[in-house]
């Protein structure tokens, strides 16, 4: 099953075959938190709303109209879920931002708390795919078939995210 | 392709900072937190009653519901749709200059900035450009496009910003605003509504159009650059999206001209023409317009799509077009009002009766 391509997974799930979607949730799992990640800035939510993706994905899998496109499709899911967390929080008053900045306040790490800003201040695109790219070591290949754009995209993503970020920390006096 | 040599530096203290083992996902713990979503994967979708498709009862409700259509603010709508079918990332019919590049190129293309007319003329006036108090309807235009940000498009007379319509995607969120008249109209997307813009974004747009016929023009070059033609027609391609009195698409007829080098679009012209319709004011009314891509790929401040409505500004309601809806027009929806009163009013004498 698992060389099997994701069209014929979504395929199978849509006809009572519960061990496919199993099978799409593991193949995308890692990659849905790393994006939530990159919105959320916090890992365990980032789990959570990796999981109602997958959920609100289940559910609304027949409207699918790309099943090769199975990919993009759930990470644009799990970024609207991460994005309506987003907004809950700030809702409640406990701003996710917030909270980071006093992690690393405690963690009392200059070069990490810049570096944390430095992300912060990325546009959201850019600092998916340093996410995607960082979080589990994935290839370009890996992140192509995740946001359904080719590698040069991704390549000058990563370039123009890490162009930001270096700088970012330059200006803050941070030496190489 | 890859840069190797481009900030490497930073490389080790991402990994330090963002890297983590990830758990394995555990299907049977999720299932068991899903309890509704498995039983739909156990069972098949086939009985489950949910329909793929949107009908177009509910792009109705989707339109009636919505605060633009509850405001009548017609106009906002009318900018709107044309906003979308001609976008930077708009294309032709199948087949010809390698339209499959053509198409890839869009997808990997993140930003662009536009440069036109837009050109709104009154049919029935022997193609007089429309003035709507002293203000020619004859627009110049600049959108901005991302595909992670979203749209904006300005259209300025003489020089003065006349409106600003701002698509910012992140925020699911579509503001216009008309500074002659401190006026703004401003909309909130539910998941369902951006369910169906995005079956009006690019990419949806551009499926549509694949359907249909185009004709080749051949080879020409526009400021030096060697471009094909496509001419197309769809008359038939919003049919079933809103229903004729609401907005009521007659023809849209195109020409693209696409770099044979660049495999993008550089000129796109086009003509509409909607029949009289409560999104056209019941006018009849032809729209003209030019789209010259001025640069890919450039650098769009996050700001030039913030949503956020300048101090001073009210919301525009009924009352502020109605001066713009012809008298004959007026009295139509005078007209459907009375129904629904004359309904009441008999419902009423029957229950007294009973």
């Amino acid at each position: 099953m698992k060389d099997l391509e994701d069209q014929i997974l979504v395929r199978q799930a849509l006809e009572a075959d519960p061990e496919s979607f199993g099978e799409l949730c593991r193949r995308y799992y890692h990659s849905l938190v790393a994006v939530a990640d990159s919105i959320l800035l916090d890992h365990h939510l980032s789990e959570d709303a990796a999981q109602e993706a997958l959920a609100a994905a289940c559910r609304q899998l027949p409207r699918l109209k790309k099943p090769e496109r199975f990919g993009p499709w759930i990470v644009a899911i799990c970024r609207n879920v991460a994005r309506d967390m987003l907004r809950e929080q700030q809702k409640q008053r406990t701003p996710i931002d917030d909270r980071r900045e006093r992690k690393c306040d405690v963690e009392n790490d200059n070069q990490k708390a810049i570096l944390a800003e430095a992300l912060q201040q990325l546009p959201q695109h850019l600092r998916e795919v340093i996410f995607l790219r960082f979080y589990n070591e994935m290839s370009y290949r890996q992140i192509t078939n995740v946001l359904g754009v080719t590698e040069q995209v991704i390549d000058g993503r990563l370039r123009r995210a890490k162009k930001k970020i270096g700088d970012y920390l330059k200006k803050m006096g941070f030496r190489r | 392709m890859k840069h190797e040599n481009n900030n490497q530096w930073l490389d080790p203290m991402l990994d330090r900072h963002i890297h983590r083992e990830p758990e394995e996902f555990d299907f049977e713990k999720w299932a068991e937190k899903h309890p509704e979503e498995a039983r739909l994967l156990r069972n098949g979708y086939k009985n489950s009653g949910r329909d793929a498709k949107m009908k177009p009862s509910e792009i109705w409700r989707f339109i009636m519901e919505s605060k633009v259509t509850r405001y009548s603010a017609a106009a906002v709508i009318v900018l709107a749709m044309t906003l979308v079918l001609f976008n930077p990332f708009w294309t032709p019919g199948n087949g010809g200059i390698v339209l499959a590049d053509v198409r890839q190129k869009i997808a990997d293309t993140e930003t662009m900035i536009i440069r036109g007319t837009k050109t709104f003329m009154n049919l029935s006036k022997d193609d007089n450009v429309i003035e709507i108090n002293g203000l020619r309807c004859e627009f110049d235009l600049v959108k901005y496009s991302s595909k992670q940000l979203g749209l904006v498009e300005e259209g300025r007379v003489d020089g003065k910003l006349i409106y600003r319509i701002t698509f910012n995607r992140p925020k699911r969120q579509a503001v216009l605003v008309l500074p002659p008249w401190k006026k703004y109209g401003a909309m909130a997307a539910t998941d369902e509504q951006m369910r169906l813009m995005e079956n009006l974004s690019p990419e949806g747009i551009i499926n549509m159009l694949l359907a249909g016929d185009h004709k080749k023009l051949g080879r020409d070059m526009i400021d030096g650059v060697e471009v094909e033609g496509f001419e197309f027609q769809q008359p038939d391609l919003f049919v079933d999206l809103f229903p004729k009195p609401i907005f009521d698409i007659q023809t849209l007829e195109g020409k693209a001209w696409i770099g044979i080098e660049e495999q993008l679009p550089i000129w796109i012209e086009g003509d509409f023409i909607f029949g009289k319709s409560l999104l056209t004011l019941f006018n009849e009314v032809r729209l003209h317009e030019v789209n010259v891509v001025e640069k890919y790929d450039v650098d769009l401040d996050d700001k030039i799509f913030d949503t956020d409505v300048p101090e001073g500004y009210t919301e525009f309601g009924l009352s502020d077009i109605l001066p713009f809806i012809p008298v004959e027009a007026k009295a139509g929806i005078a007209g459907l009002a009375l129904i629904p009163a004359g309904l009441i009013f008999w419902r009423q004498r029957r229950k007294k009766k009973l």
